[in-house]
């Protein structure tokens, strides 16, 4: 009865449109009221979700993302990758999708991927003659499979919440499945533009030069080298990791490129300080509802009856797919995890799933789901921007999707593909 | 984490946000400065600054629900706002004002819950782990600032409802 009124108020609340934090945190409260469980558990499990020292790369991360974004790294990716590409029929679009999954390793945020990109390479893109449903779905597409790239902030939620998976892990085994998802996106879209000649109008303009459009863009992805080579060879914690990206990144910014006044560093500490606050809501909000569905013993008979279904092993990975992809459509990453992981985390247990494997390849069907029409935020985004309609992308988008279907299936089958570089570095 | 194009415009309000913003990135900076001081230390002598932790965590509580109030005036909490946007204008400016409700109560509760939550760490004379310091010092932010959030929410609210009907 109680259990019913959590999910079914949840949901009311969070179709309403209701920030999902609230949603969580209110279900929640109204559950431990309703079953006497005393009031005080509400303000210890806010207070326990957030203070955890490992979420402070949240912050961190969200703040070097910024940096990188505003001091102009995402042009200069751009340019290397033209002077790499060239500007022939769909080059452009490829373009697009290497800046959109290059800058996501190093923000960690979809939507606000979803939007720089588009700002940087839509004007371009319609000018060389892409419809502009197509721009839209392979940006968006491409800014949602970055949640699997590290520093990804979906997958240190993940690695929190999971303890025997540690975050440098979680990146490791992010690299491989990443770099697939990069070539399941471009390859169909490099398809398509060539067979309906788009990009064609591009050829005209010069090629920019090579070796110093590399250097800025080399200056710029070496946030990525000193991240993860600091986290591989435990020079750092990811939390300092994080940090010292930011002050290169304030070095890069102020000294090297001078894009950025003191004025601008001001301006994205309040915009990084909020964004970092609202996936920080959602976590200690819904470490209310977590835990009234742990107290009221909702999960196990959930988990149980899901892996008494009769299925084997295959069968319940299918309903899991289904399951995150739709939910992924409509909730981002963060907010899955936190909300469906305690009752995925002991179905994983049952079949005796890595829980590093598990955890790449539910943020694999959670990218499928941020790009999926008709609700994916991704997708709201770069259609708002580029004035397409989301109907309008589905002939495109479907291609992907189709393709990403397959990587999934892939890392499925052979769970080396995720598995083989954490272990070769010695990380769990 | 909803982008600036897709939050609707409301009117300004009476107190300014600004103090919001800058005190959640004072607490962003500190935070980014103690940890970076901790690398610094580490690599430079054999101090150990892990105490420091204590302090980080707390600064990232404050920035959360400074952050949290920003986020409620500029209408950037995520939420689903796929059946929301599809009502007509009418029953979306209800929606809007039924939802900011919602926040208000979430955080009054938070406020007056957390009141007794660091009324009991003030009363058991309870000290932190790393530090000694006595705890409520670190749990007294959590009913002071989601007071605050309640209040801008209220607010928004009002201004909403003052507004214009459309």
């Amino acid at each position: 009865m109680i259990s019913t009124g959590l999910f079914l108020g949840f949901f009311a609340l969070l179709l309403i449109g209701v920030p999902i934090s609230v949603a969580l945190g209110l279900a929640g409260t109204g559950a431990i009221f309703a079953a006497k469980l005393g009031i005080l558990a509400v303000p210890t499990n806010v207070y326990a979700g957030i203070a955890k020292y490992p979420l402070l790369t949240i912050p961190m991360f969200v703040f070097a993302g910024t940096i990188f974004e505003r001091s102009g790294v995402a042009q200069k990716l751009v340019r290397f990758a033209t002077a790499l590409i060239g500007r022939g029929p769909g080059s452009l679009a490829v373009i697009a999708i290497v800046v959109a999954m290059m800058m996501g390793g190093i923000s960690g945020s979809g939507p606000a991927i979803a939007a720089a990109v588009t700002g940087v390479m839509a004007p371009s893109m319609l000018r060389a003659g892409y419809p502009s449903a197509f721009t839209a779905g392979i940006i968006a597409a491409a800014a949602a499979t970055d949640i699997l790239i590290p520093p990804s902030v979906a997958l240190i939620i993940y690695s929190v919440l999971v303890p025997s998976a540690p975050a440098t892990a979680m990146f490791a085994a992010g690299v491989i499945p990443g770099t697939l998802a990069g070539l399941a996106l471009i390859l169909p879209t490099w398809w398509l533009a060539r067979r309906h000649g788009f990009g064609a109008n591009a050829t005209g303009e010069p090629r920019p030069p090579f070796w110093s459009s590399f250097r800025d863009a080399f200056l710029g992805l070496f946030a990525k080298v000193l991240i993860l080579g600091g986290l591989r060879f435990g020079f750092f914690t990811p939390t300092e990791a994080a940090v010292v990206a930011v002050v290169y990144g304030l070095f890069l910014g102020i000294v090297i490129y001078r894009t950025l006044s003191w004025r601008d560093i001001y301006q994205m500490m309040v915009e990084s300080a909020e964004i970092s606050a609202i996936i920080l809501t959602v976590v200690a909000l819904a470490s209310v509802f977590g835990w009234a569905m742990s107290t009221l013993s909702i999960i196990d008979p959930i988990a149980q009856g899901i892996t008494q279904l009769g299925l084997n092993q295959y069968g319940v990975m299918a309903l899991l797919i289904v399951l995150l992809i739709v939910v992924g459509t409509f909730l981002d990453g963060v907010s899955t995890f936190i909300i469906l992981l305690p009752l995925l985390i002991p179905i994983a247990q049952t079949y005796h799933w890595d829980l590093v494997w598990f955890g790449v390849i539910l943020t694999l069907k959670i990218a499928i789901g941020q790009f999926t029409p008709p609700m994916a935020v991704n997708l709201m985004v770069s259609c708002r921007i580029t004035g397409a309609r989301i109907e309008a992308t589905v002939p495109w988008v479907g291609w992907l999707i189709l393709t990403m279907l397959l990587t999934l299936a892939l890392v499925i089958a052979f769970p080396a593909l995720a598995l083989w570089l954490p272990h070769y570095l010695n990380l769990n | 984490m909803t982008p600036p194009e897709l939050s609707s415009p409301t009117a300004q309000p009476r107190v300014s946000l600004k103090i919001e913003e800058f005190l959640a990135a004072l607490a962003l900076g500190l935070v980014a400065l103690i940890t970076f001081a901790n690398v610094l230390i580490r690599y430079f002598s054999d101090l150990s600054f892990a105490f420091t932790e204590e302090v980080s965590v707390c600064l990232m509580v404050i920035m959360t629900f400074l952050g949290a109030s920003v986020a409620v005036v500029r209408n950037h909490h995520m939420r689903i706002s796929f059946l929301a946007d599809r009502l007509p204008a009418l029953w979306q400016r209800r929606a809007s004002i039924f939802s900011l409700l919602m926040i208000h109560v979430m955080f009054l509760i938070l406020a007056v819950s957390g009141a007794l939550f660091a009324y009991d760490d003030f009363r058991f004379e309870v000290t932190s782990p790393a530090l000694g310091l006595p705890q409520w010092i670190y749990t007294l932010w959590l009913p002071l600032l989601s007071l605050v959030v309640a209040g801008r929410a209220a607010g928004a609210a009002l201004r909403l409802l003052r507004g214009p009907t459309p």
